[in-house]
Order: structure tokens, then sequence, then C-alpha cells
């Protein structure tokens, strides 16, 4: 017995041999919670930046509502609500880099919402870029995104291997943030960049 | 304690448990408050080891204990395992590195002049509640106050309150549920017109303002602490209240530690009874104001409403009812036990009346869909339990439909019953009960309108 993460209402949970095995994920929101939550599976090949883009679900009430309540009132638990499609999505060879905060954002906030949401998906990831300034994408215009200096500078002392890297990010809106990060790794010398994100907004 | 202190300040905090970054003041402020004395800061989130070795955790704000309501995790700000309250996250997230303040320096004095503009006259019966009331505060002895839907409970609680003001006392009167509030709030505003009232409730504007009567819902009292000489609970029955025990904590926190906490109810649990039977006084009126006898509600059989209402047809009893509400130009409410059931029999009353609408507790235009019955806007509306009690329409008729579900107790069927027939001009009206097949809680309720008509006391 427990209950939904998302409105708090008792999951019915019927007996199954796998759960009694142990080898069940245990369900953290209910049924009527995740039939809200919209599939998107949106993947396009792109430009010579972004080798490839996927997007997880699309945007829509339900997703608003989660983002408020994982990112801005720093619910941590809900960082597990898409760990089995992000594993699903995320499990493979390439070297997953997540999109990073900046340090003093990310001690205002207390925890980096796309490092915690690989981390209860169990995918292991390395940061290969800082953030170079403070400001946040959602405060700025289509225009001011598309003429913004570089936001990312690769880490000092990583070391990029011609391989594929995919970056994970939480929301792709315009593609900017995504562009900056793969334009530092292409430069440093990447020979394929993938992106996966959550939400497509 | 010599230093200077900023009276706003003092009067938005005094009583309340506050995040301290997140005040209406800036930081600066309250960190020089902090140190010289004048506000305390209280760890969010207390953590103990047992003896099983098991972290027992509780919050400083909502006094949550539930393990299962407790996430904790790497906090990138305190470096280290960080545990937080998801109990009362909406109202910003309190954890190990949070800390919540609370004024230590001199309390305020609240104004001892007050009037009370409320003209009408109480029965002999409400004026025996209203005196034995205001000995119990005297006394600091809880009180129940046990009163038949529409025998003018609000209207029992004027005259104690007005005493507890003119003594210069903090007083709270709480419901949990907002619609509760909101009906009550313009009504204590005209009765007590000097007095600073404040309405609070999710999503209700904040005021740095330090009101002497509050009006808010259980929930809201979270955030409070030892602030009030008296609190007055309303429809201390309804859910949440009796479900979650952190209410209940809560509302005992919100008062002072010597402080009563009253009750007012027409439907109290036998729990609730039995406890204030030994701890404090219970007052009881089965009558209501106007001396007319409460609506008995009528069975009908409706049998398989579910199916006929999912095959888009709208069962020829309830057509039938709601039409002959139309045709007299009645207003009306139909009860259902479901928001789904309901949604699916809107369109189908929509061909009657497309006025008619629906409302549940999650519906963004509740408010203004109950004013625009009482404004006879619209002929009728559909609802959940929601508006099960508080609310008061004039010669309003009233249907349930499913009334042997689960969710219609004896204590939610005799509330619903309970809008019929309020108005001193309007004192009877249609209360039926469409059922598919007759339930333990239908004929309680039944029999205890029938004992409460013929003046007995139900136990």
């Amino acid at each position: 017995m427990n209950e939904c993460l998302l409105c708090d209402s008792t999951i019915a949970s019927t007996p199954t041999w796998k759960a009694l095995l142990g080898l069940d994920d245990t369900t953290i929101i209910c049924q009527d919670c995740s039939k809200k939550f919209v599939h998107a599976e949106i993947r396009n090949d792109t430009d010579e930046l972004l080798d490839q883009v996927t997007s997880l679900y699309s945007y829509n009430e339900a997703m608003r509502d989660y983002l408020h309540q994982f990112k801005f009132l720093q619910d941590i638990a809900l960082a597990g609500i898409f760990a089995h499609e992000l594993h699903a999505q995320l499990k493979g060879n390439a070297i997953i880099c997540p999109i990073p905060m900046h340090p003093h954002k990310k001690i205002m906030r207390t925890f980096a919402p796309v490092d915690e949401l690989l981390t209860s998906a169990r995918i292991p990831f390395t940061h290969l870029l800082e953030k170079t300034g403070t400001e946040s994408m959602g405060e700025k215009t289509k225009d001011q995104r598309l003429v913004m200096n570089p936001l990312f500078a690769l880490k000092p002392g990583t070391m990029i291997q011609p391989t594929t890297y995919r970056l994970v990010d939480d929301i792709y809106t315009t593609g900017t943030t995504l562009r900056h990060a793969a334009t530092v790794l292409k430069q440093a010398g990447a020979k394929r960049v993938e992106a996966v994100t959550l939400i497509r907004a | 304690m010599q230093n200077p202190f900023d009276p706003a300040i003092r009067d938005f905090l005094t009583g309340r448990i506050w995040l301290r970054l997140h005040t209406p003041f800036s930081i600066e402020t309250i960190d020089e408050h902090i140190e010289a004395g004048h506000i305390q800061t209280i760890p969010g989130i207390i953590s103990t080891k047992s003896l099983t070795r098991q972290t027992n955790h509780f919050c400083n704000r909502c006094e949550n204990t539930t393990p299962s309501r407790f996430t904790t995790f790497n906090c990138a700000k305190c470096k280290g395992p960080c545990t937080y309250c998801r109990h009362c996250l909406k109202m910003g997230r309190v954890s190990t590195c949070t800390e919540l303040i609370v004024w230590n320096g001199e309390p305020p004095t609240y104004p001892t002049t007050h009037s009370l503009a409320w003209l009408g006259t109480l029965t002999p019966r409400q004026q025996q509640a209203s005196n034995e009331l205001t000995t119990s505060n005297q006394t600091n002895i809880p009180h129940l106050i046990h009163a038949v839907c529409g025998s003018g409970k609000t209207e029992i609680l004027f005259e104690p309150i007005h005493k507890l003001l003119t003594a210069g006392k903090r007083v709270c009167i709480a419901a949990p549920r907002v619609d509760v509030i909101l009906e009550l709030e313009p009504r204590l505003r005209a009765a007590f017109p000097q007095t600073a009232v404040e309405a609070l409730y999710g999503g209700s504007e904040s005021t740095t303002a330090s009101p002497q009567l509050i009006l808010a819902t259980t929930h809201q009292l979270y955030r409070f602490r030892h602030a009030f000489d008296a609190i007055f609970v309303d429809e201390a029955d309804a859910f949440p209240y009796t479900a979650e025990e952190t209410l209940q904590r809560a509302v005992r926190k919100a008062a002072k530690p010597q402080a009563p906490v009253h009750f007012v109810t027409a439907t109290p649990s036998d729990k609730l009874l039995a406890h204030m039977k030994k701890i404090g006084h219970i007052s009881t009126i089965n009558r209501r104001y106007h001396g007319h006898p409460l609506p008995v509600p009528r069975y009908d059989a409706l049998w398989n409403y579910t199916k006929r209402i999912q095959k888009g047809k709208l069962p020829k009893k309830l057509t039938e009812w709601t039409q002959a509400r139309l045709d007299k130009n009645e207003p009306f409410l139909i009860f259902f036990h479901t928001i789904k059931l309901m949604e699916q029999a809107e369109p189908l009353f929509r061909q009657l009346n497309p006025k008619i609408a629906a409302v549940h507790a999650a519906h963004p235009d509740r408010k203004q869909h109950v004013q625009a019955l009482r404004d006879k806007k619209i002929p009728g509306l559909l609802t959940t339990t929601i508006l099960e009690r508080g609310i008061t329409i004039p010669n309003v008729q009233v249907a349930v439909v499913g009334a042997e579900q689960l969710i219609f107790n004896k204590g939610a069927l005799v509330q619903i019953g309970g809008r019929v027939g309020r108005s001193a001009h309007y004192p009877t009206g249609d209360f039926v009960l469409f059922h598919h097949g007759i339930t333990y809680a239908m004929d309680e309720a039944k029999n205890e309108i029938i004992q409460l008509n013929k003046g007995g006391v139900p136990t």
C-alpha cells in the first residue's frame, strides 16, 4: 500500500509474481495521474550541431504542474516518476552529459533537477560542461536567445573523445541551450552529439 | 532586548511560524531582528534516531511524523543528507537546513473597542447556547455546539466572539473547507465592522496586517503557533479534518497552550461527542431558528442509474424531477458520488436547460457558479459532496443521485438535507434520495432527522 506522489490517493496494487520476487518497479504514481502525461517520442535528425534530438513527453497542464512541483517547490521525490522511461531511452554506450546548472543556482535550489532525474533512472553521467553565467532561459525572448554569448564552456581538465555524446535536459523549447552545449562538444572533437529531453514544449 | 524593533514585523510574526527566507520583509531586516533577540529561529525538521536505529522525522511547521511523507536527499546547500517534509510542501519547502522563525519579543496589544453590528435576535435556545459558550470561554473549557443545519450556528458565535475581542483577545474561526470560509467572511465582516478581520485560504491575498479575528481553513493553521486565545472549528466533522491527524494537531498548535478549542457542527462524530462529554461542555439545539421541522428525506428507486447515464440517457424519474423544478422556477442541487458520473450526466441535463452547470472540488469556477445559483442566473447545479455544507440558497430543492454510495454516510446525508428549507420564507422543500438499494446510512440519517424533529437529542 503506497500513496501516489502527485495526488496522495492510495494506489491499489494487484499482487503479481514479479512484485513478490521484488523484480517489479514500485509504482509511485497512480493510474489517473500517469494517464495525464502525454507521450511524445519526438525524434528529429537535425543539423550538423545536434545529430539527433529525442523528447519523451509533450508539454501539457500535467507536465507544467509536475515541473512546478519538482523544480520550484523542490520536491525531489518526483525525480523518480519517469525513471523507467528515461532508463530505457538512455541506456547504451554513449557518454551521458547533463546540461549543467550554475553552482550558485544549484545551491539556491539545493539540487540539480536533471542530475536527479538521471540518478533515479540509474544512468551514470559525467559533467563535462560548466555554465558561464547565471541567466536563465525562461526569462528571455526567442530573439534574445539567438544572439547570446556562449552559455557553456568545457570544464577545465576534461578530454573529449571522438565518440558519441548524449546531452540530457528537462525541457526542449527552442533548442538554444542544447545547441550551445553541442557547439562546445563538437569544437572539442566529439564525433556525434545527440540529445534527450524529458519534455518537448 | 532594549534594541528597537519594527512593529510591522512584530504584528506579522506574532503567532505565526514562518520560513526565514520567505517573509514579506527583507532578509537583512529579519537578520537584524534575530540578532537582537526579537525573533527566534527553529530548525525545520527534527530527526531523531530510535532504539531500532530507525530515523524518525518531525516537521516543526505541520507536525507531520509519517515516515512516508518525508524524503531525504543529498543537499547542495547544506552539503549532506537533508530531509524535507512533503506534507506541507505546497506552503514552501521545509527541510533540515531550512530555518523557521517565530516572534520572541514583546507581544502586541490588540484593540478593545469593537462593535457588534448584527441586528437580529437569537431564539431562546440560541441565546442559551451562546451564554453557555461565553461561560466556557471564561473558564477556558472546550465547548461543542451541536446544532442542526439551519439553526443559526454562526449567529450563536457572535456574542462570545465579541466578548473575547473586547477583552483584547485574538480569535480564530477555522473550517476544513474553503467554501465555509468564503461564506463566513462577508457575514463576520458585516457583524464586526470595527475589527481587523482576515480570511486565509489557499490562494487568498497575503497581507502583512495583524488581524485580531482570523477566518482560516484548517490547513492554513500549519503556519500559526500559540496564536489564539480561542479557536472555533466550524463543521469539525468535514473531510479532511477528521481524516488527517496533522490538521487536528495544527489546530491545537495554533491555539495558545491554555486556550480552548471549540467545535461547531450539525453532525458530530461519535468520537467527538464522547470526547467533548469527557473534557468539555455541550450545547444542543434541535430546532431550526425559524421553528419549522427539518425536511425528512424521501426515497425513490432509480435502478441502474449508472448504466443509463453511461448510455447517454437520463433516467425518467430524474428528468421528471428536474423538469418539475425548472417549471416551478425553483433552484436545485443534484448531488453525485463521483466527478466522472456527474460529468457524464452534465450534457444530458444541458438538454433540459443549457444553463445547468456542474461543480466539484477542483473546478476553477466553483465560486462563480454557486453565486450564479444564488443570484438566480442559473436554474440549478450538479455537484459532488463539496457543496454538502456551508451554503445557503433560499428555496433550494435537493436530490441525491446514488444515495446508497459509501461516500453518502449518515453525516453527509444529514448535511445535504440541511441545505433544504433554511430560509424562513421557504421553510420546506423536496429532499429526495434517488437510490439503487437502501443502505443503513440512509435509514440512520432519516431516523436521526425524525428524532430531532420530535425534539429528541441524538447520541
